[in-house]
C-alpha cells in the first residue's frame, strides 16, 4: 500500500461529471482531493449528488466527464478487467446493507474476498481455510464474531452494518467508501457503527469517504467535510469551521439543524 | 365541473390507446346492429373480404365516433380505462358510475356481447332438459359411478407412467428453463443494445412456443418419434421450458438491486455476481413455480395422452372409444384421486417453503 501520488493525496478528483442517460445532471465538474489515511466527510442535501460521486469513485457508475488520478491510474478511463481490480481495492458499504439476506453472516463477509476467488471455487463454497479464518477475525474486530453461523436476515440494522464493514475488509482495501452508513439505523446504534468505522480508519490506515447528514455526528468523527449542492462542491475544510452561514450556504434558506446523540 | 375548474383547468390527455379500445367497442356494437338489419347469406358468409371489410369500416366509425365524443367532452369507456392517474373526467367524478356515460357504454356492450354469445354457443335451455339428454346423462353418469374393478390395475400402473412422463418432462425442464431464464430478465439483460436484442427475441420466441397448447406440440411430436409416452414427455418438456422460463424470469426481475451492488462493489465477476447476489433472492420461489409445474404436467400429461402421448390418457381414449363407460368409470376414479393427491402434496410444500 504504498501512494505514489505525490503529496500524500491518495485520489486526485478534477471535474467529475456525470450526467444520466435521462438526462440528470448529477455532477457538475467537482474538483477536490483526497489525502491518504484521513476521515473525509461529505455533506449535503438529498439529490445533491453524493451518492452518485461515491459510485463514480469505484465505478458503480460511470462518470461522463473529468478525471480521478488513483495511484497515477485515471479511474475515469479504466475499462473491464482494469474496473473489477479498482472495485477489488476499493471497498464499500451501503444505507441499506446490501447483504445477501438468505446467507449466513461468515459467507456474507467471505464473498468479500470474491476477486481473487475463482468462479467456479466461489460457486461451489471451496473458501480457502486462510480467508474463512480472516473473516472470522474481521468479525471479531467488529465484534460479532459470536454471530457467524447465523443467517444475515436475523441480525439488526447495526449489526448489519458491522457486517458490511466486515465484508469490505475482506477485500483488503486502499479506500472505504461508506454511503450514508448510518441513516436507516437508531441514533444509539449510530455511534457504535460510526466507532467501528473511525477504528478502521485509524487501525487499519484505510481512507475513509463517508456521506453523512448529520452534522453533529459531521463534527464528531470527520478530518475535513465536503459539501455538494446541486452536484457541485461548495465547501471544503474543517469540520469545525461550519458557521450558521456555511449552513445556510449548503443547505439552504430555511433548513435547521438536528441533533443526534 | 366547478370543483375542476376551481383547481385550474382539468387535463384530459388525447390517447391513440383509448380511441382504438373504443374502436373495437363501438364497432363491435356497430357489426351486430349491421348484421342484425341486413344478416349474411351462406355465400357472403364465406366472403372473407367482404366480412374484413365491414369489421374495419365498423372499427374506424368507432374510432372516429370516440374521438368526437373526446373532443365534445365526453368520457367513453376506452378514455377510463387507458387515462393516466393525472388525467380527470370532467364532471364525471362528481357523479355516481352507472349515470355516467362510460358506465352506461360498458353495460350496453357487456349486454350485447352476452346476447351474441348465447347466439354462437346456440344455448338451448329446451336441449340441457328435454328427456332424451336426461337418459343418455343418466346412462353415462350411472355407469361412471359404477367402475369397472378389473381396470384398476393396468390403470394404475398407466397412471405411474403418466406421472413419470410429467416427472421427466419437469426435469428436463430446470436446467434448460434456469440457464435461458437470466437471458429473459430485462434488469439483467437490460444494460447493452446487444442484451436487449437478445431479451426481446427470447421473449417473442417463448411466447410463441408457449401459446402452442401442450396437445399441439404432442400431435407435432408423435408423428416426429411415434406414438407414445417419449412424445408426450417431449410435448410436456417444450411446454414447460417456455412455462418456466418466463416464470423463473419474471422472479429475477423481482430482486432488489442492493445485494447486487453490495456484491459488484466486492469486484466480483458476472457470474459471481449472479450466483451470490441474484440467485439466493430468487431460490425458494424457483422451487416453489416447479413443484406446482409437475402438478400441472400431471394433469396436462392425462390430456396429452388422449392424441397419443402415453399414459392413462391413451387408455381413457381407447375405452371412450369403444363407449365401455364402467372402465372409463375407473380410469376417473384414479385420475382424480391422483391429481387431488398430487394437488395437496404441492400445495403443501409451497406453503412450508415461504
Amino acid at each position: 500500500m504504498t501512494a505514489t501520488t505525490g503529496n500524500g493525496n491518495i485520489l486526485q478528483i478534477r471535474n467529475l461529471e456525470k450526467t444520466f442517460p435521462n438526462g440528470v445532471k448529477a455532477l457538475k465538474g467537482v474538483s477536490f482531493d483526497v489525502k491518504k489515511g484521513e476521515f473525509l466527510v461529505v455533506i449535503g442535501l438529498s439529490g445533491s449528488g453524493k451518492s452518485t460521486m461515491l459510485r463514480c469513485l469505484n465505478r458503480l457508475h460511470d462518470p461522463t466527464g473529468g478525471s480521478v488520478l488513483f495511484h497515477d491510474d485515471d479511474i475515469v478511463k479504466m475499462k473491464g478487467g482494469e474496473v473489477r481490480t479498482l472495485k477489488k481495492r476499493i471497498g464499500m458499504i451501503f444505507q441499506h446493507f446490501n447483504l445477501v439476506d438468505r446467507h449466513s453472516v461468515l459467507s456474507n463477509v467471505l464473498t468479500g474476498a470474491l476477486s481473487r476467488t475463482g468462479s467456479m471455487t466461489s460457486i461451489l463454497g471451496l473458501w480457502p481455510e486462510a480467508d474463512k479464518k480472516r473473516a472470522l477475525e474481521y468479525l471479531k474486530l467488529v465484534g460479532i464474531a459470536d454471530k457467524a453461523y447465523i443467517r444475515a436476515d436475523q441480525l439488526s440494522g447495526g449489526q448489519k452494518q458491522r457486517v458490511a464493514i466486515a465484508r469490505s475488509l475482506m477485500q483488503n482495501p486502499e479506500i472505504l467508501l461508506a454511503d450514508e452508513p448510518v441513516a436507516s439505523l437508531d441514533p444509539a446504534t449510530c455511534h457504535s457503527v460510526m466507532e467501528y468505522l473511525k477504528k478502521v480508519n485509524r487501525e487499519l490506515g484505510i481512507t475513509l469517504i463517508c456521506n453523512l447528514h448529520f452534522l453533529s455526528l459531521v463534527r464528531q468523527y470527520a478530518d475535513r467535510v465536503v459539501a455538494l449542492r446541486g452536484g457541485e462542491l461548495v465547501y471544503d475544510g474543517s469540520p469545525s469551521a461550519i458557521d450558521g452561514a456555511w449552513f445556510t450556504k449548503i443547505y439552504g434558506e430555511g433548513a435547521r439543524e438536528v441533533h443526534v446523540n | 365541473m366547478s370543483t375542476e375548474v376551481a383547481h385550474g383547468l382539468p387535463r384530459r390527455r388525447f390517447s391513440i390507446k383509448s380511441v382504438v379500445a373504443d374502436g373495437v367497442f363501438f364497432g363491435f356494437l356497430f357489426i351486430v346492429a349491421f348484421l342484425t338489419i341486413f344478416p349474411l347469406s351462406d355465400e357472403q358468409t364465406l366472403d372473407l373480404a367482404r366480412n374484413l371489410l365491414i369489421g374495419l369500416v365498423s372499427f374506424l366509425a368507432g374510432a372516429m365516433l370516440s374521438f368526437g365524443l373526446f373532443q365534445a367532452g365526453w368520457t367513453t369507456l376506452g378514455y377510463m380505462i387507458f387515462r393516466r392517474a393525472s388525467d380527470v373526467a370532467p364532471g364525471e367524478t362528481a357523479k355516481a358510475w352507472f349515470k355516467t356515460f362510460w358506465g352506461f357504454q360498458l353495460f350496453l356492450t357487456l349486454g350485447v356481447f352476452c346476447v351474441v354469445g348465447f347466439q354462437v354457443t346456440e344455448f338451448s335451455f329446451y336441449e340441457l332438459l328435454s328427456t332424451d339428454g336426461f337418459e343418455g346423462a343418466k346412462r353415462i353418469f350411472g355407469a361412471l359411478s359404477n367402475p369397472e374393478p378389473s381396470v384398476f390395475a393396468p390403470g394404475f400402473l398407466a397412471i405411474i407412467e403418466t406421472i413419470f412422463i410429467a416427472f421427466i418432462a419437469t426435469m428436463l425442464a430446470i436446467p434448460v428453463a434456469f440457464v435461458i431464464s437470466f437471458f429473459c430478465a430485462k434488469n439483467i439483460m437490460g444494460g447493452s443494445p446487444l442484451g436487449l436484442f437478445v431479451y426481446g427475441t427470447l421473449r417473442i420466441f417463448f411466447n410463441i412456443v408457449r401459446s402452442c397448447e401442450p396437445l399441439i406440440w404432442a400431435i407435432i411430436f408423435s408423428v416426429w418419434v411415434g406414438i407414445g409416452p417419449f412424445s408426450g414427455m417431449l410435448a410436456l418438456m417444450i411446454h414447460s421450458v417456455a412455462s418456466l422460463a418466463k416464470q423463473y424470469s419474471e422472479q429475477i426481475e423481482c430482486i432488489s438491486e442492493g445485494p447486487v451492488e453490495g456484491i459488484q462493489s466486492t469486484g466480483a465477476g458476472f457470474l459471481q455476481t449472479i450466483w451470490f447476489a441474484v440467485v439466493p433472492q430468487v431460490v425458494l420461489p424457483f422451487v416453489s413455480y416447479t413443484i406446482y409445474r409437475w402438478d400441472i404436467n400431471v394433469r396436462m400429461a392425462t390430456i396429452i395422452g388422449l392424441v397419443g402421448g402415453g399414459g392413462i390418457g391413451t387408455m381413457l381414449m381407447m375405452y371412450q372409444g369403444q363407449a365401455l363407460w364402467n372402465e372409463v368409470g375407473a380410469l376417473v376414479v384414479i385420475i382424480a384421486v391422483v391429481v387431488w393427491l398430487m394437488d395437496s402434496a404441492s400445495a403443501q410444500i409451497r406453503e412450508a417453503l415461504k
